[in-house]
């Protein structure tokens, strides 16, 4: 049923600002209401700022292969 | 699996690091006219008025001045959190630095006590306000990884350095009666192998993987070589206790560092041949000097316990380990970091389609000249210690390297400057 409302993005082994592109990129096409996925393999601590800026809320987890995956939504 | 929460308002306004930055070049320029400026050849001995001046001027003036700027920067980075009242505590150190940097270079060139006395408070000011100030950051911060063992390792390292440092420069001052020949034996190591092999083993942990897309340094190197290369510059403390003979401890210790410190150097460039993306790259170059120089340092500071007998092994160590491995890597790190700050801030300003490639913002072709120049001083420097007209090569390198690193650095601020001018108009 929500299948629709989760977005993945992997930018695991991309040079910077790469990782910090795609994401900012696909953030503007997300849907009200849907939540991004982002595998990454390094805790992105400059993006924070800007999700903050752009009126997103997020949850780092770091994983036990070292990297680390993000989920990404609009503030409600 | 770990849920990590941040404070955010992380990042310091780009004029921080960029101010310390962009001076640094200056002290490259100063360097390369003290060395000439003397009588002789400096390189004759660790002790001639010039080439303590001109080590000064590079130690503190170009590298600590780019390792202070950069780990204002890199601690929001990797650790996630800034310096506390990041704007003063930027001020508080970059003035007293720069001016106490200044007037010791000059007191030990001109044997000016009036200028030390003066200098080592200013440096003490500098110094004691960025160890506070970082360590109540690294106590502050959510981040756990290696990058932050060896920063905090660092720190305490520099805080040694400093404080002998003060003692020595107070004592020379004043004609006080102390054991000079260790406590600046102590200082070097702390100094060298301590403050700047540490912050470049932590920051090359982040670095490396990140912009020269390799695999991660392996789990038991974070682990154990900060804190080992930490225990062993305790150990070569030893023979600063009164009444102590040390030698054999002293020896076991610069054994041991060495091995560290190669042991670093080998995983890096084997690192660097699993890359990627594998296309010709000016500040890998750089790392890529510094790797070899750094062995090669490893080797000619091992080389007198076995030939003891053959001169100069000790100071080829010295310019090896200085010029070759901590400079190289200054001058790589420096055209990646500058660069990418200008692009995130000015993506952050948000208007994205006037946000230059990050390949831009300094042109590469500078960067491989400065990386001969930089070749083509280290092997002048290297042969100066034989002959006596090579100090006028070294001196002319860094001054055409300082000229070079600061057209660079001045380059990307007007991009950055011009950029954000269209954006306010928009």
């Amino acid at each position: 049923m929500f299948s629709n409302l989760m977005h993945e993005l992997d930018v695991r082994g991309l040079p910077p600002p790469e990782p910090f592109e795609n994401i900012i990129k696909t953030l503007t096409t997300l849907p009200a209401g849907a939540v991004l996925k982002v595998h990454i393999h390094r805790e992105p601590f400059p993006l924070y700022e800007i999700l903050l800026d752009g009126g997103y809320t997020w949850q780092t987890t770091r994983l036990k292969d070292g990297n680390f995956l993000i989920r990404i939504s609009h503030t409600p | 699996m770990k849920v990590i929460s941040l404070s955010t308002e992380q990042a310091p306004l780009i004029s921080i690091p960029l101010r310390f930055f962009i001076t640094a070049p200056l002290f490259l320029l100063l360097a390369g006219i003290i060395l000439v400026s003397g009588t002789g050849n400096p390189f004759a001995s660790i002790h001639t008025p010039a080439l303590l001046a001109a080590t000064h001027c590079i130690t503190l003036g170009f590298m600590s001045m780019i390792m202070l700027g950069a780990t204002h920067q890199i601690l929001p980075v990797v650790v996630g959190r800034p310096m506390p009242i990041s704007w003063l505590t930027a001020w508080l150190t970059f003035i007293p630095l720069a001016l106490g940097a200044l007037l010791l270079s000059a007191g030990l060139m001109l044997s000016k006590p009036v200028w030390l006395n003066l200098a080592w408070p200013l440096l003490g000011l500098a110094f004691i306000t960025f160890i506070s100030a970082s360590l109540m950051s690294l106590a502050q911060a959510p981040a756990r990884n290696h990058t932050k063992t060896a920063i905090l390792l660092s720190i305490l390292a520099l805080a040694g350095t400093i404080a002998l440092g003060m003692l020595l420069a107070h004592g020379h001052a004043n004609g006080f009666l102390l054991p000079y020949a260790k406590l600046a034996t102590a200082h070097i190591g702390l100094s060298l192998g301590g403050w700047i092999m540490l912050l470049i083993v932590g920051v090359s942990y982040q670095v490396v993987p990140m912009f020269q897309i390799t695999p991660n340094y392996p789990e038991w190197l974070g682990i154990f070589l900060a804190p080992a290369l930490f225990i062993v510059l305790l150990l070569s403390l030893l023979p600063l206790m009164p009444n102590s003979e040390q030698h054999r401890v002293t020896i076991f210790a610069q054994t041991l560092f060495w091995f560290l410190a190669s042991s670093f150097a080998v995983t890096t460039l084997i690192l660097q041949s699993k890359r990627r993306r594998r296309v010709a790259d000016a500040t890998l170059s750089f790392f890529r000097l510094g790797m070899v120089s750094l062995i090669c340092a490893a080797m000619f500071g091992l080389a007198p316990l076995f030939f003891p007998d053959i001169d100069h092994l000790a100071m080829l160590s010295a310019v090896l380990f200085l010029l070759g491995f901590a400079m190289s890597l200054m001058h790589g790190m420096l055209y990646k970091i500058v660069p990418f700050l200008v692009w995130f801030h000015l993506f952050r300003c948000g208007v994205k389609i006037s946000v230059p490639n990050m390949k831009e913002i300094i042109a590469e072709k500078w960067m491989w000249r400065h990386l001969w120049l930089h070749c083509s001083t280290l092997i002048a420097a290297i042969f100066s210690l034989w002959w006596d007209m090579a100090v006028w090569l070294v001196s002319l390198g860094l001054l055409l390297q300082s000229i070079i690193l600061g057209y660079s650095l001045v380059t990307a601020i007007l991009l950055y400057k011009h950029i954000l001018k269209r954006i306010e108009v928009i």
